[in-house]
């Protein structure tokens, strides 16, 4: 609750922050208000309840999720770097809406009423759009943004149909008002079906699950790095959550009905992802379809409603950060070599030679692709593991062994820059690295490591 | 009940009557006044001092050739003209002309509707009574005519804000949307221009552009863009856009005059009405008090009339650029100024006159680095 | 016959109330069958006045007055304004494929037919109308309203305004160096 309340203003002194000294505060400044925002979070810590009339809940699982959003954005502002790579960069104003954006994603994950979900949904959207676009004078970024606009726009039309249905079919807004009604065991309204259907829609586009996922390679591609970092963390997190507390919180009684539909989903993200990202060049490409796999996962962790289905999604959404900060940060670290046309090489090419010219580099991002890939000793490991013992039931059993098949095939995708780092270049100088970059490595890099190691830190822990 | 009803429909009709009547004879004052204003006699052939002028305009643009262009759309040529006179006629409806007559003890209100959202009509229709313009500017398909569209369109867009938030200070002063009872609020000699002088330079500001008057006609500037949006219109479909301008014009002075100058209020109404009353009982008493009121009114109106007249045949034109800039950066800064300093005069419960002081320094403030630039320049 | 006798007993409410949903669906049809995307715009406004007018019949004069200044007044002044800009003409228009117009079609048949089904199931609640609160839709009812129960929300909402503005401000601005339009 306190965090969306000090973000909004601290957005705002950002803003006019912009004005002092060319900007030079203004990332000093974000990363102490996101500090401030997640220490405010402690506030309501042990003390569940609702705020302004039953609009949100807090618990400390909530209070978690906001954390864990808070850390991860105080991760992707401190490897941001001012923006240098972005002609006519307006820093303040980024740092201002990534701030604005965050506010969304809370929202999105303590809503108790659904006007807070449409509200959160739509300050995380627009501040996405906005980003994506933010480099001007890239044609791909403006191609991107333009697309995401127009999709997500509609995504979010379609959302509120949804939300406009299932209040006609309830009388309520607040989850627990539905998950009454439909425990009181009457025929149900159908609106209440074509409601869930559109919400769900809604919400599986923002995560950029397969049939919903046309618009992620582009728009990872087009938009400038450190923002399609945050899209892959900060708002696939969001979603999830915001999908776990309809379906598992709301909609627990309808599980029949949308189990199969969601079943659906994941067959197809994790398919496509897995198998469209294997011929990849790019490497934001690469990550953009094994971010659509990983929404499939995701998704997998919510399919049987469960008691520990909270815990297992939290613990993969960590991993994933982690292991996402790593990947995509490792390749701002490597921002300054260019393609022929002058951008930066964004091709797994990029990577050639790193072993040589950076151990330390190599060795994160090799750490990175393991985790992303889910072999053992590494965080993606445990929770690929804890998302299908999860969804291990007798019903979707065939669902497991694709998903099984499917995380083979990524081990080969996941593998080819670790095989690029070691291969031979004609270049041999050596790559400095910021030393904040170094830290957030040395942090990311060990979290995902400790998670392999010692899962039951952070699973024992929720 | 019958006899009430048959009331409120001549009540209506009348209106309905007057809007347009007074619409037809500003034509003939414009006349006169720009003939005032630059020395001249004015219409004089057609009655005693030209009376019967309207007349015999409206019979000659009558019989005039109803000509539509051959690659016109022309559905929409028509409809142009339509719906500016459409758009122009229905804000009439809200705006309260008198008090009340009494006819067998029931009260009628000299209104077309009295209704919980009046000033939101007004705004609504207001804002509508662009596609009038644009349409028929676009479906001609001439350059010139376009250009006199999108003028338009960009004009009402931009004027439109700062006239809402300068109405913005008078609700949060009445803490109602019904025009009526911020009349009535502004009983006697408690006008609202006392209160609220920034907000109504702003409102009357915006009106001038909303109607599309000068010194704000660019959309149909005729050095530049022959005749704007109704370059290819003649007759009666002319005639129609001419004359809808004429109706904003009334209709505009009769809201400025009874958002800021009281309505049908005026100083000593208590008095009168007491008399009246007394004279000729309860009911006629009433009754004449309320004919008082309008013909109160029906002055504020004319005065207001006069007005755009006068700044018509005054004050030269903008120039495009100092007309956006004039809407952007200077009305609509200074209507949200106004509006927190209502805000906040409203919120402390102190006297409005210190709210007013302040008002009168802050706008010192604002404007004396401007003026002292003026003096410097000249 | 039987349609007759219906005529015969319909009020005004009713009368009123089949007039302008015609009118609705005459508009919304006229909006996606034009092709010329002017005529499209127009159609669309007179659809949103007639919405407006459904508002006024449901007794919620605020949002009809407010559809009216906001949907009608502003987005598609400037909707109209964009498309003469663009000067979008009959000749240069394509229709879409086949395949897409098919694929369309059923979708928005599927989703009408289920709404319909879900409309005929609902068991609607008639309103009493010596209890109604005539207040229910008027300006004092949803402000109350807005700066009660939704309070949160609505506060909020300045947030997402903020962001699309300070957006748009900074995808629009004219960068140094950037040559006029």
């Amino acid at each position: 609750m306190y965090p969306i309340l000090f973000l909004s203003f601290s957005g705002l002194i950002t803003l006019f922050l912009g004005f002092f000294q060319e900007g030079k505060w203004v990332k000093p400044a974000t990363i102490l208000f996101l500090a401030i925002a997640s220490i405010s979070a402690f506030i309501d810590w042990n003390k569940p309840g609702a705020y302004f009339f039953n609009m949100l809940q807090v618990n400390n699982f909530n209070l978690l999720l906001s954390l864990v959003i808070l850390i991860t954005a105080i991760l992707i502002v401190a490897i941001s770097d001012n923006f240098k790579e972005i002609e006519y960069a307006h820093s303040a104003e980024y740092y201002a809406i990534m701030q604005f954006s965050l506010v969304g994603a809370i929202m999105m994950t303590n809503f108790q009423s659904l006007i807070m979900l449409f509200l959160g949904v739509e300050i995380l959207s627009v501040s996405m759009y906005v980003l994506t676009g933010t480099d001007k004078r890239n044609l791909r970024g403006n191609e991107a943004a333009i697309k995401y606009f127009l999709l997500g726009a509609f995504a979010t039309g379609i959302l509120l149909f949804g939300i406009a249905m299932i209040y006609g079919g309830v009388g309520a807004f607040e989850i627990d008002a539905i998950s009454g009604t439909l425990a009181s065991n009457q025929a149900q309204s159908l609106f209440l079906y074509i409601g869930l259907v559109m919400l769900l829609i809604g919400l599986l586009f923002k995560l950029a699950a397969a049939p919903f996922h046309f618009w992620t390679p582009d728009v990872y591609e087009g938009a400038p790095t450190i923002f399609t970092l945050f899209m892959a963390t900060i708002v696939k997190t969001a979603v999830v959550f915001a999908l776990y507390r309809i379906l598992h919180q709301s909609f627990q009684n309808m599980h029949l009905s949308w189990s199969y539909i969601l079943a659906g989903c994941i067959a197809l993200s994790l398919i496509i992802g897995n198998l469209s990202a294997v011929k990849q060049i790019s490497f934001k490409r690469m990550l953009a379809f094994s971010s659509i796999s990983h929404a499939g996962f995701l998704l997998l962790g919510l399919l049987h409603v469960s008691k520990t289905a909270d815990k297992s999604l939290l613990f993969y959404s960590v991993s994933y950060l982690l292991a996402s900060t790593s990947a995509f940060g490792v390749l701002l670290a490597l921002k300054n070599e260019r393609t022929e046309n002058g951008r930066s090489n964004e091709n797994i090419s990029v990577f050639k030679g790193l072993a040589t010219r950076s151990p330390f580099l190599s060795a994160v991002l090799i750490i990175s692709m393991l985790s992303l890939a889910g072999i053992p000793l590494t965080g993606g490991f445990w929770s690929k593991f804890y998302v299908l013992t999860d969804a291990a039931n007798d019903q979707f059993f065939y669902l497991i062994v694709l998903a099984l098949l499917l995380t083979a095939v990524g081990v080969y995708y996941y593998f080819k820059p670790i095989i690029t780092v070691f291969e031979k270049s004609d270049i041999q100088e050596a790559i400095t690295i910021n030393p904040i970059f170094k830290i957030i490595f040395v942090l990311t890099t060990l979290g995902t490591l400790v998670l392999g190691l010692f899962p039951d830190l952070l699973y024992g822990m929720i | 009940m019958e006899a009430v009803l048959i009331i409120k429909g001549i009540i209506i009709l009348a209106i309905f009557a007057l809007s347009l009547g007074i619409a037809a004879y500003e034509t003939y004052f414009e006349r006169v006044v720009a003939a005032y204003i630059q020395d001249r006699v004015g219409p004089d052939y057609a009655g005693p001092a030209g009376i019967f002028q309207p007349l015999a305009d409206a019979g000659k643009l009558f019989f005039k050739e109803d000509f539509i262009p051959a690659l016109a759309d022309k559905s929409l040529f028509i409809l142009g003209p339509s719906l500016a006179m459409l758009t122009a006629l229905l804000t009439s409806a809200v705006i309260p002309f008198g008090d009340s007559f009494i006819y067998e003890g029931q009260k009628i209100l000299v209104q077309g509707i009295e209704v919980n959202i009046g000033i939101l009509w007004v705004f609504g229709i207001v804002s509508l009574g662009v596609y009038g313009i644009l349409i028929g500017g676009w479906s001609s398909n001439n350059k010139y005519s376009l250009y006199g569209a999108i003028r338009a369109a960009s004009q009402n867009i931009s004027y439109e804000l700062a006239m809402g938030l300068a109405i913005i200070a008078i609700l949060m002063m009445t803490g109602s949307l019904s025009i009526r009872s911020m009349v009535e609020a502004q009983h006697g000699f408690n006008w609202n221009i006392f209160y609220q002088p920034l907000g109504f330079i702003i409102f009357l500001t915006c009106s001038f552009a909303e109607c599309n008057r000068t010194p704000f006609d660019l959309p149909e500037s005729e050095n530049e863009l022959v005749a704007g949006y109704h370059t290819e219109y003649s007759s009666m479909k002319l005639g129609l856009y001419l004359f809808s301008e004429y109706v904003n014009m009334f209709i505009s002075s009769a809201v400025i005059a009874s958002l800021y100058f009281g309505g049908f209020n005026y100083p000593g109404m208590d008095w009168v009405y007491s008399k009246f009353t007394s004279i000729w009982g309860a009911t006629v008493g009433h009754n004449w008090a309320t004919v008082i009121g309008i013909c109160v009114l029906m002055a504020k109106i004319f005065f207001f009339i006069f007005l755009f007249m006068w700044v018509r045949w005054t004050l030269p034109r903008f120039r495009y650029d100092q007309l956006m800039d004039l809407g952007w950066k200077a009305l609509i800064p200074l209507a949200v100024l106004n509006m927190i300093i209502t805000a906040a005069a409203q919120l402390s419960g102190k006297p409005l006159w210190i709210g007013l002081i302040l008002t009168l320094i802050i706008m010192l403030v604002i404007f004396l680095p401007a003026i002292k630039k003026r003096t410097v320049k000249a | 016959m039987d349609i007759l006798g219906l005529l015969k007993n319909m009020t005004i409410t009713h009368w009123s109330f089949y007039i302008v949903s015609m009118l609705t669906l005459f508009g919304a049809l006229g909006t996606i069958m034009s092709k010329n995307p002017i005529h499209s715009v127009i159609y669309l406004i007179l659809t949103f006045f007639s919405l407006s007018a459904h508002y006024i019949m449901l007794n919620a004069q605020f949002l009809a007055a407010v559809n009216i200044i906001v949907y009608a007044g502003a987005i598609m002044v400037l909707f109209l304004f964009v498309v003469m800009f663009l000067n979008l003409r009959e000749e240069n228009e394509e229709l879409p494929k086949n395949s897409i117009l098919i694929a369309a079609s059923i979708v928005g048949g599927i989703i009408g037919i289920t709404l319909i089904a879900a409309i005929r199931q609902t068991q609607i609640e008639k309103v009493n109308p010596y209890s109604f609160n005539t207040k229910t839709g008027l300006v004092e009812t949803l402000g109350s309203l807005l700066f009660n129960k939704y309070l949160l929300p609505f506060e909020l909402v300045s947030v997402l305004f903020l962001i699309a503005m300070a957006g748009a401000v900074m995808l629009g601005k004219r960068e140094k160096g950037e040559r006029h339009f």
